[in-house]
């Protein structure tokens, strides 16, 4: 602020014009310096792989690996909102394990199958808002509620299917999901695309994406301007509940069967993609460009050295190497980027 | 200063207790349209915890607060808003990691509706947190800079603008001027001129005493959760209200000034 902006009788000649000047395409480059080094990384990996094998750089492989990749995809995306919030949900692995199960059991039983997806989707919501409810109104630490979720979450899972696999059957429209085709791109590509697209434009573009990373910043800024936090974080659980409901939906379809073990350390895997993509895990920072980056490089890594015929063993100690680096990465190439702290 | 009858606001035997501390207790304040109130005390006295009532941010234990003698209750910030009584925080309350424009629209961001959902006005809100900061006479250059990279000072104009540009009826400023270089110190005290004259009701509170004798219209003095003083500006002096403040006849060389008055002490 300052008053009186007449230069007569200035002391000081005016300061040279490079002391303000308009943000360059370099100055944004290295602002979204963590975007930037997946989006390297990535490319790294893919043209590594491509020289490598001959099948990977193929119109079929790529598909497969966005099919398969699908569920990551999805939840990652709904992660990333409450990872910008400045919490964390690890039930997600076993809100997919219990949907894949309870939705094989009531197909089992004759349930039609548009009320089973809609039946899950309102599980998943719900299952969202009570773990929701405990961390934003009762304040209970994110990380405790949901490692609870975890346990018991799977607990139910296990308990509905007695820990066997209940198959589905492949003539039934459920597998659909999973399974079919449309204008030659699997189902699941086109739900994963449209998530995606969904949550960037929620993220980038709405006042609750803008109180989800303002909520990260500082909640208390966010709740004296007059916006009920409270339920924004409710909100932001009950949206990756409900995306690991449909990442389970899914991929029930495609193995043609709903196992109470499925999504073993997926909650791992998804809050992987999301931190290498470059959202920090302390809350305020986020980008989902980076989170789809960060879940088809993980995507890509697991693929790829299948096809070159190393260990799928090899995959978690790469994609843990790869987290370590690229977070490495943003700390040394990009620490001038954002204020250091 | 205009003269009316009835009071703006009016906060009547305000108590609150953070556990072993009451950190007010039965305190009053009022203040009329236009007036510019002083609000001082020591470290602790319990200024910020009383602006914060009023602002929605604390909810009291006990008392009542009447806005143009409507009693009103403010649970939550929202509340205090839509009754126009907006704050300056003594910490500010930015978030980092937005941008200036982002800071001083949040909560009230306009949006434009496309195909039925409301998206953020982006430029909309450039542009007019450009035309907010030209207004007061902010300098920054870029309204997409993140606050994270501005200056103490620059993030203390941005709180106030915030404040101050949505059409107010009472404004509370909690320390205000603490980063403030010197020019910019006279901008504020302008600001609150300004807005004062316009009827917007002041609530200033500041540990720089000169300040509040070419502004207020009368001063308040808090002391150990209560409140145990009210002058008017032009009945007094810096030396009654430094010994008001700490409770005792005190010489304090900071804020002696040429010939000494006998002080008062409460
Ligand atoms: N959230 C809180 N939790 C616990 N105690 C609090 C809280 N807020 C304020 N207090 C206590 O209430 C008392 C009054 O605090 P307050 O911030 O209102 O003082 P102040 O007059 O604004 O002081 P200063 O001039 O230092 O800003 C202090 O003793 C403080 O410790
Ligand atoms: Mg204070």
């Amino acid at each position: 602020m300052s008053s009186g902006g007449t230069n007569e009788g200035a002391l000081h000649a005016p300061a040279a014009s490079a002391r303000v000047r308009r943000a360059t395409l370099r100055d944004r480059f290295m602002e979204n310096g963590s975007v930037a080094s997946i989006a390297i990384f990535f490319i790294v990996v893919c043209v590594l792989f491509a020289v490598v094998t001959s099948s990977f750089l193929t119109t079929p492989n790529l598909l497969n690996v966005i099919r398969q990749s699908a569920p990551l995809l999805i939840v990652a995306a709904a992660m990333t909102l409450v990872i910008t919030t400045g919490g964390i949900d690890l039930s997600v692995g076993s809100v997919l394990a219990l949907v894949c199960a309870l939705s094989a059991t009531l197909l089992q039983w004759g349930v039609p199958w548009p009320l089973v997806i809609v039946a899950m989707l309102l599980l998943g919501g719900l299952v969202g808002a009570l773990q929701g409810f405990f961390i934003a109104y009762e304040r209970i630490p994110a990380f405790i509620v949901t490692l609870a979720g975890l346990s018991v979450i799977r607990g139910v899972a296990l308990l509905i299917t007695g820990g066997y696999s209940i198959p589905i059957a492949t003539d039934s429209p459920f597998v659909v999901l999973g399974r079919e085709w449309f204008l030659g791109v699997p189902i699941p590509a086109w739900i994963a695309l449209a998530t995606i697209l969904l949550a960037l434009l929620v993220f980038n573009h709405t006042r609750f994406g803008r109180y989800v990373t303002g909520i990260g910043a500082n909640s208390e800024a966010v709740r004296r301007a007059g916006v009920d936090t409270r339920r924004t974080t409710l909100m932001v659980y009950v949206l990756s509940s409900a995306a690991a409901a449909l990442a389970g939906i899914i991929l029930a379809g495609r193995l043609g069967s709903g196992s109470s073990n499925a999504g073993q350390g997926f909650e791992l895997e998804v809050i992987a993609a999301v931190v290498i993509g470059g959202t920090s895990l302390f809350g305020g920072r986020g980008t989902m460009i980076g989170t789809l980056l960060g879940a088809l490089t993980v995507a890509v890594i697991g693929n790829g050295l299948i096809l070159a015929h190393m260990s799928p063993f090899l995959t978690p100690i790469v994609t843990g190497t790869i987290i370590l680096v690229a977070i490495w990465l943003n700390f040394r190439l990009f620490k001038n980027a954002s204020r250091s702290r | 200063m205009t003269e009316k009858t009835t009071d703006r606001v009016r906060m009547t035997g305000i108590s609150k207790r953070y556990g072993p501390i009451l950190s007010l207790s039965d305190v009053s304040l009022r203040i009329a349209p236009g007036e510019v109130l002083g609000l001082v005390g020591d470290n602790g006295a319990g200024k910020s915890t009383l602006s914060k009532v009023l602002s929605g941010a604390v909810v009291p234990d006990a008392g009542t607060i009447e806005i143009d003698e409507e009693t009103v209750r403010f649970e939550t910030p929202a509340d205090a808003r839509a009754a126009h009584v907006e704050m300056v925080y003594q910490d500010l309350s930015l978030c980092d990691t937005i941008d200036v424009a982002g800071n001083l629209f949040l909560g009230r961001e306009p949006v434009r509706r496309v195909a039925g959902v409301s998206l953020l006005d982006k430029r909309r809100m450039h542009d007019d947190a450009k035309a907010m900061l030209e207004r007061l006479g902010i300098v920054i250059a870029d309204t997409r800079q993140k606050v994270e990279n501005l200056s103490g000072g620059q993030r203390q104009s941005i709180a106030i603008g915030r404040a101050a540009s949505f059409d107010p009826k009472v404004l509370i400023m909690d320390e205000p001027t603490a980063a403030l270089a010197v020019a910019e110190v006279e901008a504020v005290l302008e600001l609150i001129r300004t807005v004062s004259a316009r009827g917007v009701s002041v609530i200033l509170i500041t540990h720089r005493l000169q300040d509040l004798f070419l502004v207020c219209d009368r001063i308040q003095v808090m002391y150990e959760g209560r409140s145990v003083a009210e002058r008017k500006i032009s009945e007094t002096s810096i030396e009654e209200v430094v010994d008001l403040i700490v409770g005792r006849k005190f010489t304090a060389r900071s804020a002696a000034r040429g010939d000494r008055q006998e002080g008062v002490s409460a």
